[in-house]
């Protein structure tokens, strides 16, 4: 018996309201480890590609990985695998906190949630015992007092839950966990609103077993020793937060602005990192185990609350054309409580500010509107007024008003906070990403701007599929294990494979760990291409295509997609239409999948 | 046509090898992985002054033409692109490390930029050590797990995401080697400083 893992999967069906237990299957757990690989895994069996994602056919499916709850640096994460409501992708995402640590400690590896309850319910996982509770009561409230409702206790019982976003099943809808972690993008939250599911809570007991406690002490005392080192683990996000990136993409001039219109914010001073910390922040604090703690404890006259991250105080503030930094902590702490995914919901309110700007659209909302901005997001989560249309997202608005290319999205997925153009290889990024324009399926940011490994020239074209694909690939891996990005910025890939060995006792080489992230990519591209989306939606936004940049470091640059794109398939192992083909299958061990 | 930026990079790269002793006049040779495609220097090309037309865009999985001009260690750089996630390869001759691998299995480096980047690196003992397929077996295969090695009395591989990285892993190790060989002359008895370093020949 291979340890390391939790061993069993927990099934629910609300609609009969059973509950089964089972082992996991320890091939599948080789292959796909965890996190994103195992849900990718257990979805491609239980969900059909055509299912209306929210209907009960649907299904959550959450997740943790061998290494979760062992202490390793940041083995706090969980993800939720699920069919996007907003893209019709395939959907996973991943939060940190406390919730996954306690979940893994049920001694359960997977859970996975079908059907649908008459009425609104919740579920508590102990130990030994499952139970659905009735959620009547809890219907309506909002996510930091539900959390408190159903006895948050950091160490002990962690709440997972929906806002009332998710119950009016806005598309962009996030779960929840811990009061203001987010399981945010693709709209997660709407997939379990359909279920008339309010919460999860958990409290568990059980260690996780580590197969090589020698190597495994050695390998943890290696990656304390390499984020104390790297100034980016160590001094920048500790003390600014993933703010810090705002003034370093501002100053390559690859930091959408309103609506993408420019790639430099001039009011950038106002909103960044450094400002943040000097006026609005009480503390900074960590998810379990993590020496990093970049999370930000931020405060204004009116709220204290976590956050905000680089990617919401970028979409709140230059995307929007905001520079005022109360409006945005506001912004994201409102999005927090009523469970929205805060770069979608800003991407969203850029477009309608845009829209209603060139007279498209018949509204007060204008670039730099902080006046705005939170009554906007309580109309989206409540659909009220013009936020019932926003609450779907930027693509099904915009179309909506005639104009789909305003949507600066990818499959239907609101991009963060990075512009194709200034990035080349991001923007390949974004087109081929799964699950839509999304940073964390990979991120170029370490070799187009950090330096991370080293640097590379961010307007190179060539060649740079090779780049993105590893990076893609290495990226699935790490949300297999599942481990926090950040780790990855001072820890390599080799250092993670040596800990899964140590865990698991199974001999995981580098090039191992990144091939279950090749299959991983694999399997979701399989799923993408059976429910319809296929190489004509590996695009970007015809603004990112066709506008050269008016001006600063990037002047002149568009997307090169196309050149890259062709490299990409072929490099991929995959036809000219991007489908995988037989051979490349067969490498993945996938080819059965198919037949 | 290879991007201009490529070729700058193989330039600078390949000057600093020369520069720093890691090559002779016309030995060492580097490469890249373009997708499908290798990027290599050319046979007999002198890594410290590099022309455009000094690299070669061959293919990864089979024979073209561009194998004719090809550095005579592409069999090797093939197998190792084939074999691991690599997408850059520095061979060089680092003359301290190899003076060390003709009495060791493996180099533990004891100075501290090699210790916390490094570790250890294996030492591969191969006959036929230039360009043979038994080469490229036993080199990729080693790689599979080290960033780093070295092949017998003949010089070190090292592989990265950019040819920054693999001429870093490379220098790492020489200078490495040079403080150890300093430290033997030294002869002085050694003060550990490094914590759970009895683990480094595990790594």
């Amino acid at each position: 018996m291979m340890s390391g893992w939790a061993q069993n999967i927990l099934d629910i069906d609300l609609t009969s309201r059973t509950v089964k237990t089972y082992p996991l299957d320890m091939e599948m757990a080789r292959q796909f480890v965890g996190g994103r690989g195992l849900g990718a895994r257990l979805l491609w069996d239980l969900v059909d590609p055509q299912v209306d994602p929210l209907s009960a056919e649907n299904v959550l499916i959450f997740t943790n990985g061998p290494l979760t709850a062992t202490g390793y640096q940041t083995s706090n994460r969980f993800s939720v695998t699920t069919k996007s409501p907003l893209t019709g992708t395939i959907l996973d995402a991943n939060s940190g906190g406390f919730w996954g640590t306690q979940f893994r400690r049920t001694g359960h590896i997977a859970l996975i949630v079908r059907g649908r309850a008459e009425s609104p319910v919740w579920i508590e996982i102990l130990q030994d015992q499952v139970a659905i509770h009735d959620a009547a009561h809890l219907w309506g409230m909002r996510v930091l007092e539900l959390t408190r409702a159903l006895g948050q206790d950091k160490h002990r019982r962690n709440v997972l839950t929906i806002g009332p976003a998710g119950e009016s099943l806005s598309r962009i809808a996030a779960i929840m966990n811990d009061g203001e972690r987010a399981l945010a993008r693709g709209g997660p939250g709407a997939v379990m609103g359909a279920k008339n599911l309010k919460a999860i809570v958990v409290e568990g007991k059980e260690r996780p077993e580590i197969v090589d406690r020698e190597r495994f002490k050695f390998m943890l005392y290696e990656a304390r020793k390499l984020l104390a080192a790297s100034p980016l683990t160590s001094q920048a996000l500790p003390e600014f937060g993933t703010a810090v990136m705002l003034n370093i993409v501002n100053n390559i001039g690859a930091l959408p602005t309103r609506n993408n219109q420019q790639t430099q914010f001039e009011h950038i001073e106002a909103i960044c990192g450094e400002t943040l910390a000097e006026n609005h922040l009480v503390r900074n604090t960590a998810c379990w185990a993590c020496p990093i703690a970049c999370t930000r404890i931020s405060r204004t006259d009116k709220i204290e609350g976590e956050g905000p991250e680089f990617e919401s105080t970028w979409a709140f503030g230059a995307q929007c054309g905001v520079s005022d930094l109360d409006a945005i902590i506001e912004a994201n702490y409102v999005c927090n409580d009523l469970g929205l995914d805060t770069i979608s919901a800003g991407v969203t309110i850029a477009c309608a500010m845009e829209l209603s700007e060139k007279g498209y659209l018949d509204s007060d909302l204008r670039f730099g509107r902080a006046d705005l901005l939170a009554p906007t997001l309580e109309q989206m989560a409540y659909r009220h007024g013009l936020g019932a249309e926003l609450s779907d997202g930027s693509l099904r608005f915009a179309t909506q008003y005639g104009h789909p290319e305003l949507s600066m999205s990818v499959k239907g997925l609101e991009m963060p906070a990075y512009d194709a153009r200034g990035m080349q290889g991001q923007g390949l990024l974004f087109a081929t990403s799964n699950r839509g324009g999304c940073h964390m399926r990979g991120n170029m940011l370490g070799l187009e701007v950090l330096g991370l490994p080293k640097l590379i020239d961010r307007f190179q074209v060539q060649g740079k599929s090779s780049y993105v694909i590893l990076h893609q690939n290495s990226s699935a891996a790490i949300d297999s294990l599942v481990l926090c990005k950040f780790t990855n910025m001072g820890v390599s890939e080799e250092y993670f494979a040596r800990v899964l060995s140590a865990v698991t006792g199974i001999p995981y080489a580098t090039g191992e760990l990144i091939q279950v992230g090749e299959r991983v990519w694999n399997l979701e591209r399989l799923y993408n291409l059976r429910a319809g989306i296929t190489h004509q939606q590996d695009t970007l936004p015809p603004r990112l295509l066709n506008e050269p940049v008016a001006s600063g470091p990037s002047q002149g640059w568009v997307s090169h997609l196309e050149p890259m794109l062709k490299e990409y398939y072929r490099t991929r192992g995959w036809d000219e239409r991007g489908v995988p083909k037989p051979q490349k299958l067969q490498s993945l061990g996938l080819a059965h999948l198919t037949d | 046509m290879i991007d201009p930026r490529i070729y700058e990079t193989f330039r600078e790269i390949g000057r600093d090898l020369y520069a720093q002793n890691m090559v002779s006049s016309h030995g060492g040779n580097l490469s890249i992985r373009l997708g499908d495609r290798v990027v290599i220097k050319r046979r007999g090309a002198m890594l410290g002054a590099l022309k455009p037309h000094d690299l070669v865009e061959t293919r990864l999985d089979k024979n073209d033409s561009g194998v004719a001009l090809a550095s005579t260690e592409l069999l090797v750089h093939r197998a190792v692109y084939l074999n691991t996630p690599a997408l850059a390869i520095c061979h060089c001759h680092p003359r301290t490390a190899i003076a060390f691998s003709l009495s060791r299995d493996e180099i533990v480096p004891v100075d501290n930029e090699a210790s916390y980047l490094l570790k250890k690196i294996p030492v591969i003992t191969e006959e036929f050590a230039s360009g043979t397929p038994q080469m490229a077996h036993k080199v990729s295969e080693a790689l599979k797990n080290y960033k780093i090695i070295m092949l017998r009395g003949h010089g070190s591989f090292a592989t990265g995401q950019t040819l920054d990285e693999a001429f870093f892993w490379s220098s790492t190790l020489e200078e490495a080697c040079q403080i150890m060989l300093n430290v033997k002359l030294i002869n002085e008895p050694f003060i550990e400083y490094r914590g759970m370093s009895d683990s480094y020949n595990k790594f």
